[in-house]
C-alpha cells in the first residue's frame, strides 16, 4: 500500500481493510464504538480498549462529532500509541448517533491520535473535508459490501493529509460581524448582546477592512489626556461617555475602527496563528482568502483544538 | 537571545570598543598623559554607548566610572563633586512638580483647550501646536512637553484619521527650539547655567535667550508651514468634514485646572525671582534656583501625601538622572585631567579669540555634535571648553547650537527619540533617517543662522565674564563668598 509520496500521506495509509467493520448489524452507537475499539486493539494494539472507550464516550457525549450528512468522526488521544490509527465502520440501516441529530449515521471514521500530537486529528479530518461535503458519501460507502472496497474508497486521489495543519483547519465561522456602513450604535449592541470584545468589519465584497473592539471604544471615551488626571471627580458621572451616547447612532464605525488586528491567510500553517496570538497579544486571529474574511480563530478555540481535541 | 540579535550586539560592542580605543591611541599620539588618554577613551565610549546601546547606556556608564576610578583617573571626592548633584536635584524637583501638575489635570486642560478651539483649521492647529510645544518646553522640560504634545497630536490625528507623523515632527522641532528659551527647557540649560563661571541666572536666560528663541521659532514655523503645506491642507479638509458632521476632536470634561495653573505660575515666579531672592538673602548664585523646585515639590508632597511616594518613584526618571550623574562625572574627569583645557587651548590657537569668528564655529560645532550625540553628553564635555574661552556670547552660542542642532537628525535630542518611540509603539510605524534629515537640515541650519545673526546683534550688549563676576561678588555676603569659593 502506498503510504508516503513526496511527504504527502494518503488517508488510506492510516488503516487497512482489517480495521474496517463493514455493514454492521449493531444499531447502538456506544456498542459499535466499543466494538470498533476492540477490533483495533486486536489488530494493531491500542492499549486498554476499555479506557479508550470511556474517554471516547465522554467526548462524544459532550460534543457529538457528526461532521457531515450521515458521517461521524469520533476521536480520542491516547498515550499508549505513537501514530495515528484509524478504524472505519459502516451501517446500511444507520444508527442513532445523538439525541439531537435526527439523520442516522451510516459511516463512522474513528481516529486515535497520540497524546503528544497536537492537531493530528484535525489533519485527518481535514483530508476528508471534501468527501464529507457530498450528501451521498455515507450512503455510497455503506452500500460497499466488503472491507477491501471500503478501504479502496478511501484510497482515492485527493484524500491526503497535509504536511502541516493549516489555519483553515482550526478556524470557525465568523458569526458576528459588522458592515462598513453600520453605526457605532450597532457595534455597541453587538458587544453587549454577544459578550464579545472584538467585531470584524467587512465591506460590500466581504473584505476585512478593520476591527472594532471594546478596548478601542473605551479609549475613544477615555483618551490618554483624560486618564492623566488622578482625581476622578471630573468623570465620576461618566461625562466622557455622554458624547458617545449622544452621537452613537450618527457615528460611523470608521471613527473607532482599528487597523491593529491579527490576520493570517487560510493556507498559513496553524503555527502561524499561534505566533500571531503570542506576538500581537490578541484574542482573535482573522483568517483571510486574499482579502476576504473566511473565518476566525479565537484563543480559546485554538487551545481547545490543538491541546484537547 | 536570538542569534541575529547576539551577532548585532557583538558587532556594535566591537565598534564601540574600537572607536574608544582609537581615541585613546590618538590622544596618546598627541602626547597626552595616561590619565588624559583614559578619560578621553572612556568619555568617547559613553558617547558611543548613547549611539549604539541606548538601553544599556547606564550600565556602560557605570562600568566606565569603575575604569576611571580603578585607574586613578578619577578619585572619589572628585567623582562626588563632578556628579553635579545640584543639577540632578533641580531635575528631581521639576519632575515631581510636573507629576503633580499632571495629576491635577493642568495638562488635560491645556490639551482640551486646543481640541475645543472653535473654527480650527490645519494652519491654526499647527501654529498653536508650534507655540504650545515651545512654551511647554520652556516651562517644563522638553521630554515632558513632548509626551503631552504627542498625545495631543495622536488624539487629533486619530480623530481625523490622518497620519500623525508630520505633525509629530512639527511638534518635536518646536519643542527643541523652545527648549533654548529658559534654563528649565532642556537639561543642557541648567548644565550650562550652573557650570559657567559665574553661574547664569533664570533672568539671564529670559533676557539673552528667550527673545532669540521666539525669533528662531517664528522662522521655524514658516519653514514647517511651507514644508508640510499639503498635509496641513489635508488636515483642514478633514477638520471641516468632521465639523459638518457635528463632531469634536475628543471628549471634553470640566477640569478643575485652577490649582494646577496657580502652582505652575507660582513655581515660575519663584524660579524667576531666584536671583533677586539670592541678592536679598545674600546667598550664593543659583542657590534659590536649585532649591526652588525641591521646596515646591516638598510642599506639594505634603498636600498630596498619599501620592508622594508615587511622585518620587514613578515620576522621577531615575534611569536618566543616574546616567546624567555618571556622564557628568566622566566629563568632569576630562576637566580634572585638563583634557578640556587642552582642547580650549587648541581651539584658541586655531581660531584665535575673536567672538565674531568663534561664535559661528561654536554654533556649527555644537549643532553638528548635538545632531550626532545626545546633547547633554555633548554639553557636559564642551561646557568647560567654552567656560575656559571666557566670553559670554559663546555660552549662548553653545546653548543655541545644541538646542537647534537637535532638530537635524532623528536622534538629535531626547525629545526626538521619545516622540518617535511613542509613535512606533502606537502605530507600529517609524520614520526613515533620511526623511527626517531632509527637513531637519533645512530647519536646523536656518534656525542656527538666525540664532547666529541674533547673537551677533546682541553680543555687544552682553556683560563680559569680568563684569558678571564683579556683579556676583558684590551681591554676596562675606560668608557666602567664602562658601562659594570653597565649592568652586
Amino acid at each position: 500500500m502506498a503510504a508516503k509520496i513526496n511527504n504527502i500521506i494518503r488517508f488510506s495509509s492510516l488503516f487497512t481493510p482489517k480495521h474496517v467493520i463493514c455493514q454492521t448489524k449493531i444499531t447502538e452507537r456506544d456498542e459499535l464504538l466499543l466494538e470498533m475499539l476492540r477490533k483495533l486493539a486486536l489488530v494493531v494494539g491500542i492499549g486498554d480498549a476499555e479506557d479508550a472507550y470511556q474517554s471516547l464516550l465522554q467526548r462524544e457525549n459532550e460534543i457529538p462529532t457528526v461532521v457531515g450528512p450521515g458521517i461521524a468522526m469520533p476521536h480520542v488521544r491516547l498515550s499508549s500509541i505513537n501514530r495515528i490509527i484509524v478504524g472505519v465502520a459502516t451501517s446500511q440501516a444507520g444508527i442513532k448517533y445523538a439525541p439531537n441529530i435526527n439523520q442516522p449515521v451510516k459511516l463512522i471514521i474513528m481516529t486515535l491520535a497520540p497524546k503528544i500530537a497536537p492537531g493530528a486529528y484535525l489533519q485527518a479530518m481535514s483530508s476528508l473535508a471534501k468527501i464529507c461535503q457530498y450528501p451521498a458519501t455515507a450512503d455510497n460507502v455503506a452500500r460497499l459490501d466488503n472491507a477491501q472496497k471500503v478501504w479502496e474508497f478511501f484510497d482515492q486521489d485527493g484524500m491526503t493529509l497535509e504536511e502541516h495543519l493549516k489555519a483553515s483547519d482550526i478556524m470557525g465561522p465568523v458569526t458576528v460581524k459588522l458592515q462598513e456602513h453600520d453605526t457605532l450604535e450597532r457595534a455597541i449592541d453587538l458587544f453587549v448582546r454577544h459578550q464579545i470584545r472584538d467585531v470584524p468589519v467587512i465591506d460590500k465584497d466581504g473584505d476585512l477592512i478593520g476591527v472594532v473592539s471594546t478596548h478601542e471604544l473605551l479609549k475613544v471615551c477615555l483618551p490618554d489626556y483624560i486618564l492623566w488626571i488622578e482625581d476622578l471627580m471630573p468623570i465620576i458621572n461618566f461625562e466622557p461617555f455622554a458624547e458617545i451616547l449622544r452621537k452613537e447612532s450618527k457615528t460611523w464605525l470608521t471613527e473607532i475602527m482599528t487597523m491593529d488586528y491579527a490576520t493570517v491567510i487560510e493556507d498559513a500553517p496553524a503555527a502561524q496563528v499561534a505566533k500571531e496570538f503570542a506576538k500581537q497579544k490578541v484574542d482573535h486571529v482573522y483568517v483571510l482568502r486574499e482579502k476576504k474574511l473566511v473565518g476566525v480563530v479565537s484563543l480559546a478555540m485554538f487551545l481547545n483544538k490543538i491541546l484537547r481535541e | 537571545m536570538p542569534e541575529n540579535t547576539a551577532k548585532h550586539t557583538s558587532i556594535r560592542m566591537l565598534i564601540m570598543l574600537a572607536v574608544s580605543a582609537s581615541v585613546g591611541l590618538l590622544t596618546h599620539l598627541l602626547k597626552l598623559n595616561n590619565q588624559q588618554v583614559i578619560a578621553s577613551a572612556i568619555f568617547v565610549m559613553i558617547v558611543m554607548a548613547t549611539l549604539l546601546f541606548w538601553n544599556f547606556r547606564l550600565a556602560i556608564a557605570f562600568i566606565g566610572i569603575g575604569v576611571l576610578m580603578g585607574t586613578n583617573t578619577l578619585d572619589l571626592p572628585t567623582f562626588i563633586v563632578e556628579c553635579k548633584i545640584d543639577v540632578i536635584l533641580f531635575l528631581v524637583g521639576m519632575m515631581v512638580t510636573v507629576g503633580v501638575l499632571r495629576d491635577l489635570g493642568l495638562f488635560t486642560w491645556i490639551i482640551q483647550s486646543v481640541i475645543k478651539t472653535p473654527k480650527m483649521t490645519g494652519r491654526l492647529f499647527v501654529i498653536m501646536l508650534i507655540f504650545l510645544s515651545a512654551i511647554m518646553s520652556c516651562i517644563v522640560d522638553e521630554v515632558t512637553s513632548i509626551v503631552f504634545m504627542a498625545t495631543l497630536v495622536f488624539q487629533v490625528c486619530d480623530a481625523l484619521k490622518i497620519s500623525p507623523m508630520p505633525f509629530l515632527i512639527i511638534s518635536v522641532m518646536a519643542t527643541n527650539v523652545g527648549s533654548s528659551g529658559t534654563m528649565l527647557g532642556n537639561p543642557v540649560g541648567i548644565v550650562i547655567g550652573q557650570n559657567i563661571t559665574p553661574p547664569l541666572s533664570f533672568v539671564d536666560f529670559v533676557v539673552w535667550s528667550f527673545p532669540i528663541m521666539i525669533i528662531t521659532l517664528t522662522v521655524t514655523m514658516f519653514i514647517l508651514l511651507w514644508w508640510y503645506r499639503k498635509e496641513i491642507e489635508h488636515l483642514s479638509e478633514r477638520l471641516s468634514e468632521r465639523r459638518e458632521m457635528g463632531m469634536g476632536l475628543g471628549p471634553l470634561i470640566n477640569v478643575p485646572y485652577k490649582t494646577g495653573l496657580a502652582i505652575l505660575v507660582g513655581m515660575i515666579s519663584f524660579i524667576g525671582l531666584h536671583h533677586w531672592l539670592e541678592i536679598k538673602l545674600g546667598l550664593a548664585p543659583n542657590t534659590v534656583l536649585i532649591v526652588a523646585p525641591l521646596v515646591i515639590a516638598g510642599v506639594l508632597m505634603v498636600f498630596r501625601q498619599e501620592r508622594a511616594r508615587h511622585y518620587i518613584e514613578a515620576d522621577v526618571e531615575w534611569w536618566t538622572l543616574l546616567f546624567f550623574m555618571m556622564l557628568f562625572a566622566v566629563a568632569g574627569s576630562l576637566q580634572h585631567t585638563r583634557v578640556t583645557e587642552e582642547i580650549a587651548n587648541h581651539f584658541q590657537n586655531a581660531f584665535g579669540s575673536r567672538p565674531a569668528l568663534l561664535m559661528p564655529i561654536i554654533i556649527a560645532l555644537s549643532a553638528a555634535g548635538s545632531a550626532l550625540v545626545d546633547n547633554v553628553v555633548y554639553v557636559a564635555a564642551f561646557v568647560p571648553v567654552v567656560d575656559k574661552l571666557g566670553q559670554t556670547p559663546l555660552v549662548w552660542a553653545l546653548l543655541q547650537g545644541v538646542c537647534l542642532g537637535g532638530n537635524i537628525t532623528m536622534i538629535g535630542s531626547t525629545a526626538n527619540i521619545v516622540a518617535l518611540g511613542m509613535a512606533e509603539k502606537r502605530y507600529r510605524t517609524s520614520i526613515k533617517f533620511f526623511d527626517w534629515l531632509k527637513v531637519g537640515l533645512v530647519v536646523g541650519i536656518t534656525s542656527c543662522l538666525v540664532a547666529w545673526g541674533c547673537l551677533m546683534m546682541t553680543s555687544k550688549y552682553m556683560p563680559t565674564k569680568q563684569q558678571r563676576l564683579q556683579t556676583a561678588q558684590s551681591h554676596l555676603k562675606p560668608a557666602a563668598v567664602h562658601d562659594s569659593n570653597t565649592i568652586r
